[in-house]
């Protein structure tokens, strides 16, 4: 057996990273650079039409907190995040325990499932559209041949409902990767444990509350984290489906109006950073209240 | 050291020096890329890029151009809301983007302000093409050119003929309360469920409709200070937005309208006669769209009308597409020669398609200069061609001198306050103080 000379062991030792350099440095470039950038600029005047840039404390902070259209998009993301962790969840588990279960086409069945999660956001507001069409519309046309609904559902006019109907397309994104997420964690469960349940005259319900709940938990916390990021981020689904009305704009599209259309940059950045403050903690709780370490 | 564990170890020191420098060059090379401001005067074999939210013209075409001035074009098809936020991020880190781009009109006086365009008059005579090209009032703030039009869109009223006679109803109405006992007759005799088309979506469609209405109506937006004109019950913006919330709560246009934007309206209810008529329609929508057969059931049933008015037509309001030179344009001269020969009469007129199918632009709706529009008339090549040659004569900007610097917040005040009113989730008058209190915020520069 050959031992390496302390010389080999040094080039050895440099290598390694040397090779994650470039993903060091891409990370540090694209990632972190305009991060400390964001942060710092917040505080900060940066408004196109009013040069120079120049220190202001927590101006945009305080002028963003006295916008209307602000305040209204939080409210308007916080139902988003409320509707859509949840269902994408739930729905989430249901499919997971189904496709947990060997059967005929189970790969197909997998392979269409994630195909709404594969489609840009932007493509599937514009597919939805046709369907929500108040006047053309599939969701319309059948509860008008059902003499059902009277003008029938209407985007933008109630702000539950629109925010519901909004989100419902973004679950539908969404919540294939969920599914993915909790299937990986329930196929680390030893059949033994079902087996044992079993034996013990436990049913199919008390297996699923005792066993299966508890013991995917990593994988739920994961898929509620991504489900949390997603809808708190939501842009495309309502910018595409209900426009600027105030009865479904989020935070990021507040951000963007106040970026790129007013050229406001210090208020973009300073929306920006309270997006990803706020979405740190929130994650910080689900994972503080869900995770749960769980070894097999 | 023997000299295999040297070699080895050369080996291992150049695999690191090799991976160290991947990573320095992928930090280069994402950190590269700054600006070129000011840019190369030259116009002989350089290729420019020129990006517009359309399909380029035929590569036949595109090639003459090259043939006789040496320049090839690059050309990059962005949607619109796309590439007016490309214009942005670029021009703020300084970066080029293209030579030759988008000028809205909305956002001419923003951009004179921040000064990320060249002006055009220091490329083209630009007040030889005044009186032949009517929209360059819209380009025009303090003096100087931002754009030049391409395209000559401006807000127009479309009826369906065949429904307005089915009705009885008067197809040819020249002032607001005929045109509105139209829509009701049309209504009352049930020929359609819901006669009018507004998109009341949030939207910028919402907006500009709304400055139709209020200039039929007999009034402006703003004043040259930019002063809200519309805050008064008795004003014609205040009127203009209770005539539109009205028409919908009356039931003249369709309830699911809060959530139709302008396209929409227009591909879904206009084109499939599900309503008689849009009172602020877009030039050349006859053409692109209600009389194609493959997307239209009302081919030859639509018309243009004479925008009615308070006491007679109005006149219509401008809505142009035009193009401009970025300050970060690597070959700004070659741009200009561009623009000069994109939007030159008669290259307009090929690209209208009279001139032989090889030559049109497909999606080309009318053309900017007066005597193209004219030409065209002559040889049948556009529908509503004389109606449409002097709607166009009379057309005035939106903001006379210029849309202010600050237009892309107002107007999102404008169609969320009034999307608002339409929902029933504000009133009228609320939705209107609201709009006046954001214009006299963004005049005082607050």
């Amino acid at each position: 057996m050959t031992v390496p000379g302390p010389g080999r062991r040094r080039g050895v030792g440099l290598l390694p990273y040397a090779l994650v350099s470039p993903v060091v440095l891409f990370i540090i470039g694209l990632a972190l650079v305009p991060a400390v950038f964001t942060v710092v600029q917040s505080f900060y005047r940066v408004d196109a039409l009013d040069p120079p840039t120049r220190f202001d404390g927590f101006g945009n902070f305080v002028r963003l907190a006295h916008d209307k259209a602000v305040v209204g998009s939080i409210g308007n993301t916080a139902l988003y995040v409320l509707v859509g962790t949840v269902l994408s969840t739930v729905l989430g588990i249901a499919a997971a325990v189904v496709l947990h279960k060997p059967f005929r086409g189970r790969s197909v069945v997998i392979a269409v499932l994630i195909l709404p999660w594969a489609l840009p956001g932007v493509v599937e507001g514009i597919l939805w559209t046709g369907i929500y069409d108040p006047n053309a519309g599939l969701v319309n046309g059948v509860l008008s041949s059902l003499h059902l609904g009277g003008s029938g559902v209407l985007l933008g006019e109630n702000r539950l409902v629109t925010i519901a109907l909004i989100e419902l397309v973004q679950v539908w994104q969404i919540m294939p990767l969920s599914a993915l997420l909790v299937l990986a964690a329930l196929q680390l469960i030893p059949d033994e444990l079902y087996e044992a349940a079993e034996i013990d005259g436990c049913g199919a319900w008390s297996a699923f509350l005792h066993i299966t709940l508890p013991l995917a938990r990593p994988g739920i916390a994961v898929a509620m984290v991504q489900a949390l990021i997603m809808t708190l981020n939501v842009f495309d689904q309502p910018y595409v489906l209900n426009g600027a009305a105030s009865t479904g704009a989020s935070i990021t599209e507040q951000t963007y109006f106040i970026s790129f259309q007013d050229l406001d940059f210090g208020q973009g950045y300073a929306l920006s950073l309270s997006v990803t403050i706020a979405t740190l903690l929130i994650s910080l709780i689900v994972v503080k209240f869900v995770y749960r370490r769980v070894d097999l | 050291m023997s000299r295999t564990s040297r070699r080895a170890s050369i080996s291992m020191r150049a695999k690191t020096l090799l991976a160290g420098l991947a990573g320095l060059t992928l930090l280069v090379a994402g950190c590269g890329g700054g600006g070129t401001s000011g840019g190369s005067t030259k116009t002989q074999g350089v290729t420019i890029t020129v990006a517009l939210s359309s399909e380029p013209p035929p590569q036949s075409v595109l090639a003459e151009f090259t043939k006789q001035t040496g320049i090839k074009v690059n050309w990059v098809n962005i949607d619109w809301d796309s590439l007016q936020t490309k214009i942005s991020a670029a021009a703020t880190a300084k970066t080029y983007f293209a030579d030759a781009t988008n000028v809205d009109w909305s956002r001419v006086g923003q951009l004179s302000r921040l000064g990320w365009f060249y002006p055009m008059d220091t490329y083209l005579d630009t007040k030889a093409l005044a009186p032949d090209m009517p929209q360059l009032a819209s380009f025009t703030i303090n003096g100087r050119v931002i754009g030049i039009p391409y395209d000559a869109s401006f807000m127009v009223t479309t009826i369906n003929k065949e429904l307005f006679r089915k009705a009885g109803a008067d197809v040819s109405p020249k002032t607001m309360d005929e045109y509105t006992a139209a829509l009701r007759q049309i209504k009352a005799k049930g020929v359609v469920k819901y006669p009018l088309n507004i998109p009341f979506a949030a939207a910028e469609g919402l907006s500009t409709y709304w400055y139709e209405t209020t200039h039929a109506f007999g009034g402006t937006i703003l004043d040259q200070a930019g002063k809200p004109q519309f805050a008064a019950p008795n004003s014609p913006g205040y009127k203009a937005a209770a005539w539109m919330v009205d028409a919908l709560k009356s039931g003249l246009v369709p309830p699911g309208n809060i959530n139709v934007a302008d396209t929409q309206g227009q591909q879904t209810l206009m084109a499939k006669g599900q309503v008689a008529s849009t009172f602020s329609d877009y030039s050349g929508m006859i053409g692109t769209i209600y009389n194609v057969p493959a997307s239209s059931s009302v081919v030859g049933k639509v018309a243009y009308i004479r925008t009615p008015g308070v006491g007679g037509v109005a006149a219509n309001l401008s809505n142009p597409d035009g193009i401009g030179i970025p300050k970060q344009a690597k070959y700004p001269n070659a741009a200009a020669k561009f623009i000069s020969w994109f939007t030159d009469a008669k290259q307009q007129t090929d690209f209208s398609g009279v001139n032989g199918p090889e030559k049109a632009f497909p999606s080309y709706p009318i053309p900017s200069h007066l005597s193209a529009v004219r030409t065209l008339t002559t040889k049948g090549g556009l529908v509503g061609g004389a109606a449409l040659g002097e709607m166009l004569r009379t057309s005035k900007p939106v903001f006379e001198g210029g849309a202010p610097s600050w237009y892309p917040k107002f107007s999102n005040a404008v169609y969320t306050n009034l999307h608002a009113a339409a929902t029933g989730s504000t009133s009228v008058s609320a939705a209107v103080n609201a709009i006046a209190d954001t214009a006299n915020k963004l005049a005082a520069g607050s």
